[in-house]
């Protein structure tokens, strides 16, 4: 199994516990991806850990670009602005550098 | 008789028991292969005289084909259609007894030899200059398309060149063969090279790609009626649960959390 | 989602020259020992596997008669071999439809025929080994089963059913694919293909719910698990999660709330896609079409309607009253039950675009057509709506009535090319269980085909809107569209067009 700081992925690069999650994880993440962590990034980020510490689920990605838009304001609450920031998808790359497991299905 | 006329007459029996064995068997496997789930390429037809149409036109006119690609359509139907035709012309030299009138009448459909020629040296050339048709194409596959070439070449020498056999020994030696009344065949090398490989086609029919001629039948993709709400279709194993699986249906219906 | 290389694309298609191993690879991810297991499969590729192979294989095709049937029938007339979006995308030999059921007919011929135990190398038989099951899970996952081919070989032999039965054969000696295997361990344990719980469901819906309230000032519902409903909706989890998709559900929803006829989701199926279907597993399938017979029962619904997904619909249609008794012509307990339960006025299952389009023929929507005037709108056929399955119970029902639709919502609506319509719609490219990143490589070139079409609909027409009925068609045009030189987001569900024209009266009596 490949690692990421010592915390454990699957072949896709996912966490393998949510447990294991540190910032640290998700700036090295990010690294990879060539992508430096704004604090927008942050947002939703941290949005995607509260919403999964609820519901045990990453939230769809309308619940999340609304909830953008409610903190940083209307005109990022789209999917295109959040596009911008998570180029592979708010989706997927957010889960991915929020600790979360990758969403599956016709996603 | 002579050897050689016993030997011809014995193998053609014995490819056409092949024939009638093996395609018994084929016949029977697939009949008692179920086809659990409907499948019809739709859109299909909604009641059964549409399947019949839908069989019809992939018979006869190779619709599909067609569609697919024109120049196989043309150089397949042309084939296909030939061999029909000279059937019919070889009958009368099967015919038990008195060969009724309008028999005598398939003589012209000798010139569909060309029609058959040009098919087949179509279909060939396509295996020789279509990269994808050469890239599939096994040995067996020029293999059938070079005996059948043969067939008809010495069909065609025979017909139109000038060494013809003698008719009434043709005659005798099929029909002969038709009504276990045996007798001597032709003598001439050519007429033994045509039939040879034929009955060699007939015994191999059962055991080769020729088998879509059956087949074509059975495809459940042609053969079902698209009604699947209206009607539910069913096989045995199918609605039994399968051997070994860790699907529990019958309890599916409590709910587990 | 942008893309700053993409593909300039002539409008015309050729047909490639063959490159032999252009996609020559290891395939997808296998799936893990503990999703083989959840399904009944050995974890890992078991010792004996030859044997275990060939003997599934002797099992299948004494099962399907589709499968005995078309490995004796190919006359390799090579008619099929252009037909394929994977072949005309990547040029390997191997995606030509008859070249990739022949990775499973020579082992046919080698193990079950006279002249392939005899004479292999005439009739190109050969030994199922390493190298040929390295090939086999290469390329029968390169094959999004999706019957193009069959629509155009004289004998009507479809690669998906090799392809599934190649796939079953592989999962039972352990060498599965991740993708749909884990998808199917969560459908048979949440109720969707996401994994997505039901009070997540429960929020996400209470969230659309305000949404359209904001956006129209009208309470239109989406009902969950609510008992005796009229109509047990199951749509394909991806609308609740994934856009474009999530508007069309918004577009279900403002169209049962017009038709006054009460409806409801379910949390325990909240999955009309059913994977098994890919991998050629009937009890699997089967399980997953059971979970929705439970639903329609305790519920006590008098109809089940599906969304937009494309292979649900084929199961649905064409297998559901196989598998489950759902339609009419059952005679064991569930379905006797079912059938009186059911409402017998209507088939069952529908489909939404049915539900749809039988209100718009009865004149009960009524739309503001200029809500869509800023939109030229083509429409992409799901390879398994167009070949597999019916609506409405007409001739080429599954082709009129979802353009009617579009239609009746649309002032501009425009085809592309006729060869890569209707009947002969090429795939996506994701279809089959390939809609998975590690698939990327194959899902792009897979969508050429259908890029062409659309580029050349775009030059001659000017189309701006692609509509689908499918969430596999949906995500992976969003992904690959910006590598072909398009805006993702030109990809929409029909009842998302349905959505932003239909006018909603309030006096409907959802009123809360
Ligand atoms: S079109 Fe049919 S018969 Fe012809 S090569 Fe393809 S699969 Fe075989
Ligand atoms: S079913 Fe579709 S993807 Fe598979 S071989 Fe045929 S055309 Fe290609």
């Amino acid at each position: 199994m490949a690692e990421i700081l010592g915390a454990e992925v699957d072949e896709e690069g996912y966490l393998l516990k949510v447990s294991d999650w540190t910032p640290e994880i998700a700036n090295a993440m990010s690294e990879e991806d060539g992508i430096e962590l704004s604090p927008e990034h942050w947002e939703v980020i941290n949005f995607l850990q509260e919403y999964y510490k609820e519901y045990e689920f990453a939230p769809a990605v309308r619940v999340l670009t609304k909830a953008i838009a409610k903190k940083l304001g209307n005109d990022k609450g789209n999917s295109r602005y959040l596009y911008s920031l998570f180029p592979y998808g708010p989706a997927k790359q957010g889960c991915r550098f929020a600790g979360l497991p990758k969403p599956t299905g016709c996603v | 008789m002579s050897l050689i006329s016993i030997f011809f007459t014995f193998f053609f029996y014995i490819s056409v028991l092949i024939f009638i064995i093996g395609v018994s068997y084929k016949l029977v496997q697939y009949w008692n292969t179920p086809a659990p789930l409907k499948i019809p390429i739709t859109p299909a037809s909604l009641n059964t005289s549409g399947v019949i149409l839908r069989y019809f036109r992939e018979i006869f006119l190779f619709s599909s084909l067609y569609k697919s690609n024109k120049w196989t359509w043309l150089f397949g139907w042309c084939f296909h259609l030939a061999l029909v035709l000279l059937f019919f012309r070889h009958l009368p030299y099967f015919w038990p007894g008195e060969v009724p009138l309008i028999l005598y009448k398939t003589e012209v459909l000798k010139y569909s030899s060309y029609l058959l020629f040009f098919g087949l040296v179509g279909l060939l050339s396509r295996r020789f200059f279509v990269d994808r048709v050469k890239y599939i194409s096994s040995p067996s596959d020029y293999l059938m398309l070079l005996v059948l070439i043969f067939i008809t070449s010495t069909g065609m020498l025979m017909t139109f060149g000038n060494n013809h056999p003698n008719m009434l020994l043709v005659t005798n030696f099929a029909s002969g063969l038709i009504t276990f009344n045996w007798s001597e065949l032709p003598k001439e090398m050519i007429f033994m090279a045509h039939i040879f490989p034929v009955f060699c086609l007939i015994a191999i029919f059962p055991i080769s790609k020729l088998l879509h001629a059956p087949g074509i039948f059975f495809s459940p993709t042609f053969n079902q009626v698209d009604n699947a709400r209206k009607k539910r279709h069913v096989s045995d194993w199918a609605l039994n649960k399968q051997e070994g699986s860790k699907i529990d249906i019958e309890n599916n219906n409590d709910k587990k959390e | 989602m942008t893309n700053d290389n993409p593909i300039k694309l002539p409008t015309y298609l050729e047909v490639p020259a063959i490159k032999k191993d252009a996609m020559a690879g290891n395939g997808p991810f296998k799936a893990s020992e503990e999703v083989q297991q959840g399904l009944g499969f050995p974890g890992e590729k078991v010792d004996n596997w030859q044997q275990v192979a060939i003997d599934k294989m002797a099992e299948t095709k004494s099962k399907y008669r589709s499968v005995q049937v078309f490995l004796d029938a190919c006359v390799k007339c090579g008619a099929c071999t252009d037909k394929c979006h994977y072949y005309l995308g990547t040029a390997d030999p191997k995606n030509m439809p008859v070249a990739r059921q022949d990775l499973f007919r020579s082992v046919y011929r080698r193990h079950f025929t006279f002249a392939g135990k005899y004479f292999p190398i005439l009739v190109g038989a050969k030994d199922l080994d390493e190298n040929m099951l390295d090939d086999w899970y290469n390329y029968f996952h390169q094959c999004s089963q999706c019957r193009r081919c069959a629509v155009y070989c004289p004998y009507g032999i479809d690669t998906a059913e090799i392809s599934m039965a190649a796939r079953e054969v592989m999962n039972v000696i352990g060498a599965g694919q991740k993708y749909p295997n884990q998808i199917l361990g969560k459908v048979n344990k949440i109720g969707n293909n996401l994994g997505m719980p039901e009070p997540a469901l429960r929020d996400t819906l209470e969230d659309l719910e305000d949404e359209i309230k904001d956006d129209t000032g009208v309470n239109v519902k989406l009902p969950l698990d609510v008992k005796d409903a009229e109509v047990l909706m199951v749509t394909p989890s991806a609308d609740f999660f994934a856009e474009p998709h999530i508007d069309g559900l918004i577009g279900y929803a403002k169209v049962f709330h017009e038709s006054g006829v009460s409806w409801t989701l379910s949390s325990y199926a909240s999955e009309a896609a059913n994977f098994g279907m890919f991998i050629g597993n009937y009890d699997v399938m089967r399980q997953g079409a059971l979970r929705i017979r439970k639903a329609a029962i305790d519920l006590n619904v008098r109809r089940v309607i599906v969304g937009e997904c494309g292979h649900a619909w084929r199961v649905a249609y064409s297998f559901w009253n196989t598998l489950t008794g759902i339609g009419s012509g059952g005679s064991d307990d569930y379905s006797l039950r079912l059938q009186r339960q059911l409402d017998s006025n209507y088939p069952q299952p529908q489909h939404m675009i049915e539900f749809t389009y039988d209100l718009i023929q009865k004149n009960k929507l009524s739309f503001d057509k200029s809500k869509n005037d800023h939109r030229v709108v083509t429409f992409h056929d799901s390879c398994n709506v167009a070949r597999g399955s019916n609506m409405g119970d007409i001739k080429n029902g599954q082709f009129i009535l979802p353009r009617e639709v579009i239609k009746a919502a649309c002032n501009h609506f425009v085809e592309m090319p006729k060869n890569t319509i209707k009947s002969s719609t090429f795939c996506c490219g994701g279809g089959g269980g390939l809609l998975t990143d590690d698939l990327i490589e194959l899902r792009v070139k897979g969508a050429k085909p259908r890029m062409h079409a659309l580029k050349k609909t775009e030059q001659e027409n000017g189309v701006n809107t692609l509509a689908a009925i499918c969430a596999i068609c949906k995500s992976q045009f969003s992904k690959v569209l910006p590598n072909y030189d398009f805006d993702p987001y030109m990809i929409v569900s029909v009842h998302q067009l349905v959505s932003e024209a239909i006018v909603l009266s309030e006096s409907s009596d959802t009123e809360v």
